[in-house]
């Protein structure tokens, strides 16, 4: 009986979580008119991939998939290696300097530059039009760096103590001993890296000027308002209407898909990692 | 060494008076004084309007080009190699999408990296920029302008322009020119409705409630009129208020001003209290209590809106001609016999006219610009290709033979077999703007009222004819705000916006009885509504003393 009621209360939970997702998902292989005409829920009414088509046909939709692809993974190894050794440094009690360090990260949680100071300060670096724009700038996310801290003061210091007895120099213990024994947290941060540069728009939109450059989500992005802003000399025909009707939903499937097919594989890590650096001795 | 860098510091103080005293030239009489010498590499002697420019050798601007999701950015349009054909300026674009085209523009100019040539900017938007120095007050080298220059006599745009004037007597915005006010947003209305029941298009507002009366009669549980374009910050029905106030003779809805010029007292006085406001509020609140018009239309979505026209729930809906063909006739396929027309706005008791301006949003150019020793040849570039006829029929169509035949002036245009654009040649198979790059909002701003019409099919260019039999309503005198004054008058605003809103909503809808009014305009008064208009007026007074 419990279970039953538990059972209930769950697929209750599901449904509405599910809900939003599969209606954009139908959405997105629906006609205009069921669409506009408000008739579309969990199945696609008048199958259509006219939208599917148009967006991947664009030979510059794929460069820029690409882009954030690269983008993506060059962006959050250069955050893993960079936020594991602030990390770890951090995390050691007799690093001299260890306070103000803290409070420097800290500090840019709170205040920043200001966009156009970061601006001059990209382009004076001459990063600009260049991936080294895009990657560079967030690469040390002060939260997780705060997570991965806790994390590393969470391990036994005798272990550590131990492999220099055993004759590790400081880059040994970190590579062989703590690094092995960190794989959930990393795997943490390489998801929260990862989908935040992914979705990332701003600083590419920012600093790169040639299409060529772009990600994927300024071109998904333009196309959404493009299709729906509608001040400009109209271009009416079948095929916008249709893209007009389910650009967002079609957007929304193509971006969150790959996070979608990866999710699951690193999720049992998300769930220790983010609670294994919480609570400390 | 310590005499050579007060000798440069004598010399910038000397050109920098030089400029400041360049700039007091008056108003936009050409100024003859101003020197361009060692600017004017690429310039052509005597450019003059009506004239082809070419630049007299290869010449590169840059420009912050907007690239519209409908059309993105190609480097290899025709439009761009046809332009340096004829003009031998190559354009370097800085490719922004369109999206959020405004940010990136705020942020390169305030960091001092905008291109030459800054399109796409809307009154008053370029006011941000002012102060910092980085956009050129244009109008101080209207003398390099011809055809700008005619134009504006030959329409007598002049008190259009005024509109773009700050407190030092300038503007910085180069607009986009019409001949005439181009109206747009209308109401659509079911005709076959109107058919059914016996009933002609109304011309009136009020003839408009008696239609609607009727299809109530006839379908008890619709409300005859459910609009759309709710969205804030507006106060909803933005589109109706806007039309309904123009019938009054009032900016309401999405065209609110906070002041309207009252010609009789020569003074203006604020918008949300005046007589005619408050006629339109009437006016609407009728419809509502008499269950014309369905009380969600101020604050539903728009999908909810044109759902309900979609399913028959309503009969009249505000449009444009744009909405009106790719939206709500699609919409209304499957309702048999159904039809759908975009009727001339009502008319009110200001007879037969219509409210707007004649003036686009357009192009900035950065100050930098000013000391490049091209400087002449991109204003001569500027001229020709925003403001010369041969250049507006360019941009906006193309190339002759190529992508048009015929003639715009006496109406045998016609795009070329395999060319379409928005529907006026269905059997041609490429875009014109997609593949050849013409008629991008980049670069085509108003223009002669045939070369708009040129791109209207027959049904649109009837709505036009009805229009542009219209006269046009007055437009207020300049009244430019100094810095100080506008962050002061901003603030105020949108206190005063928000209430007039709220209130003209809870009155349109009967949650508010009009025998409150004048409780509602003294909350106005508490809300600094007085101090407003004094500054408003304190303005004007200045402008005028100043520039006449």
């Amino acid at each position: 009986m419990k279970r039953a009621v538990l059972g209930l209360i769950l697929t209750g939970v599901v449904v509405l979580t599910l809900y939003p997702f599969l209606n954009v998902v139908a959405r997105s292989f629906s006609e205009e008119q069921a669409i506009q005409a408000g008739k579309v829920n969990l199945l696609p009414r008048g199958f259509n991939t006219t939208t599917y088509e148009v967006v991947m046909s664009d030979p510059v939709f794929w460069t820029n998939y690409r882009n954030t692809v690269v983008y993506t993974v060059v962006a959050t190894a250069i955050s893993i290696v960079l936020t594991t050794c602030f990390a770890y440094v951090l995390s050691k009690r007799h690093l001299k300097g260890r306070a103000p360090l803290v409070g420097i990260a800290v500090f840019t949680m709170f205040f920043n530059g200001g966009l156009i100071p970061n601006y001059v300060l990209v382009s004076g670096l001459g990063l600009r039009n260049t991936i080294w724009a895009v990657v560079l700038p967030n690469a040390i996310s002060v939260f997780n760096l705060l997570v991965m801290k806790a994390f590393f003061e969470g391990l036994p210091t005798e272990l550590e103590e131990a492999a220099a007895v055993d004759g590790l120099g400081t880059y040994g213990i970190l590579w062989r001993i703590v690094l092995p024994l960190s794989k959930a947290v990393i795997a943490t941060m390489v998801l929260f890296y990862a989908v935040f540069f992914w979705n990332s728009w701003f600083p590419a939109f920012l600093y790169l000027d040639d299409a060529d450059l772009f990600p994927v989500t300024i071109y998904l992005r333009n196309l959404i308002a493009g299709s729906t802003g509608g001040s400009d000399i109209s271009t009416p025909s079948d095929t916008a209407l249709q893209i007009a009707a389910n650009i967002q939903a079609v957007t929304i499937v193509l971006t969150a898909l790959p996070i979608m097919l990866g999710y699951p594989f690193i999720q049992r890590y998300f769930v220790s990692g983010i609670t294994l650096g919480a609570v400390k001795g | 060494m310590h005499q050579i860098s007060r000798r440069a510091l004598l010399g910038a103080c000397g050109a920098a008076a030089a400029v400041v005293l360049a700039g007091c030239g008056d108003d936009d009489e050409p100024d003859k004084g101003q020197d361009y010498t060692g600017r004017r590499d690429g310039a052509m002697d005597g450019y003059g309007a009506g004239q082809q420019f070419t630049a007299t050798q290869p010449l590169n601007f840059s420009i912050m080009m907007l690239s519209n999701a409908g059309y993105p950015y190609k480097a290899d349009w025709l439009f761009f190699k046809e332009l340096t054909k004829r003009t031998n300026v190559t354009l370097q674009a800085t490719v922004v999408p369109g999206s959020d085209y405004n940010q990136k523009r705020s942020v390169v100019v305030a960091a001092g990296d905008a291109p030459m040539i800054i399109p796409k900017t809307y009154h008053p938007d370029e006011e941000a920029y002012i102060a910092g120095g980085a956009i050129l007050p244009i109008s101080d080298h209207l003398d390099l302008l011809p055809n700008f220059r005619d134009q504006v006599a030959k329409w007598n745009l002049q008190s259009d322009l005024d509109g773009f004037r700050q407190e030092d007597g300038k503007f910085y915005l180069l607009p986009g020119l019409h001949e005439d006010v181009w109206a747009d947003y209308s109401l659509a209305v079911r005709t076959d409705v109107l058919q059914q029941l016996n009933l002609q298009i109304p011309k009136t507002w009020e003839e408009l409630r008696t239609v609607l009366r009727a299809m109530r009669a006839a379908h008890p549980d619709v409300y005859p009129l459910s609009d759309r374009w709710s969205t804030p910050p507006n106060p909803g029905g933005n589109n109706l208020l806007s039309i309904v106030g123009t019938a009054y003779g009032v900016q309401a809805g999405w065209t609110y001003q906070h002041a309207t010029w009252d010609a009789t007292a020569k003074a203006f006085v604020y918008t949300g209290t005046t007589p005619q406001y408050r006629q339109m509020v009437e006016y609407l609140n009728s419809l509502v209590t008499e269950k014309l018009v369905d009380p969600e239309s101020f604050t539903q979505s728009d999908d909810i809106a044109k759902q309900k026209f979609a399913n028959g729930k309503s009969f009249v809906i505000s449009c444009n001609a744009q909405t009106l063909v790719n939206e709500l006739r699609p919409s209304i396929a499957k309702i048999p016999g159904a039809t759908v027309l975009k009727i001339p706005t009502p008319t009110g008791p200001m007879g037969d006219t219509k409210a707007g301006t004649r003036l686009e949003g357009g192009v900035m150019i950065s100050a930098k610009a000013r000391d490049s020793k091209n400087f002449v040849a991109l204003m001569q570039f500027m001229d020709w290709l925003y403001y010369s006829p041969q250049g507006k029929l360019f941009a906006k169509w193309g190339v002759e033979g190529t992508t048009y035949t015929g003639n715009v002036e006496d109406g045998t245009f016609k795009l070329a077999a395999d060319v379409n654009w928005g529907g006026l040649n269905p059997s041609g198979t490429k875009n014109l703007q997609v593949e050849y790059g013409f008629l991008n909002g980049v670069f085509v701003y108003g223009g002669t009222t045939k070369l708009l019409n040129s791109q209207f099919p027959k049904e649109e260019l009837a709505f036009q004819d009805v229009m542009n039999a219209r006269k046009n309503q007055p437009l207020p005198p300049p009244r430019p705000l100094n810095a100080e004054e506008r962050e002061q008058a901003t603030l105020w605003e949108t206190t005063l916006k928000d209430h007039v809103n709220q209130q003209t909503l809870k009155f349109i809808l009967g949650q508010r009885p009009l025998s409150e009014w004048d409780a509602y305009v003294t909350e106005l008064k508490g809300k600094n509504m007085t101090r407003y208009v004094e500054v408003v007026n304190a303005a004007y007074n200045r402008y005028k003393k100043a520039h006449g």
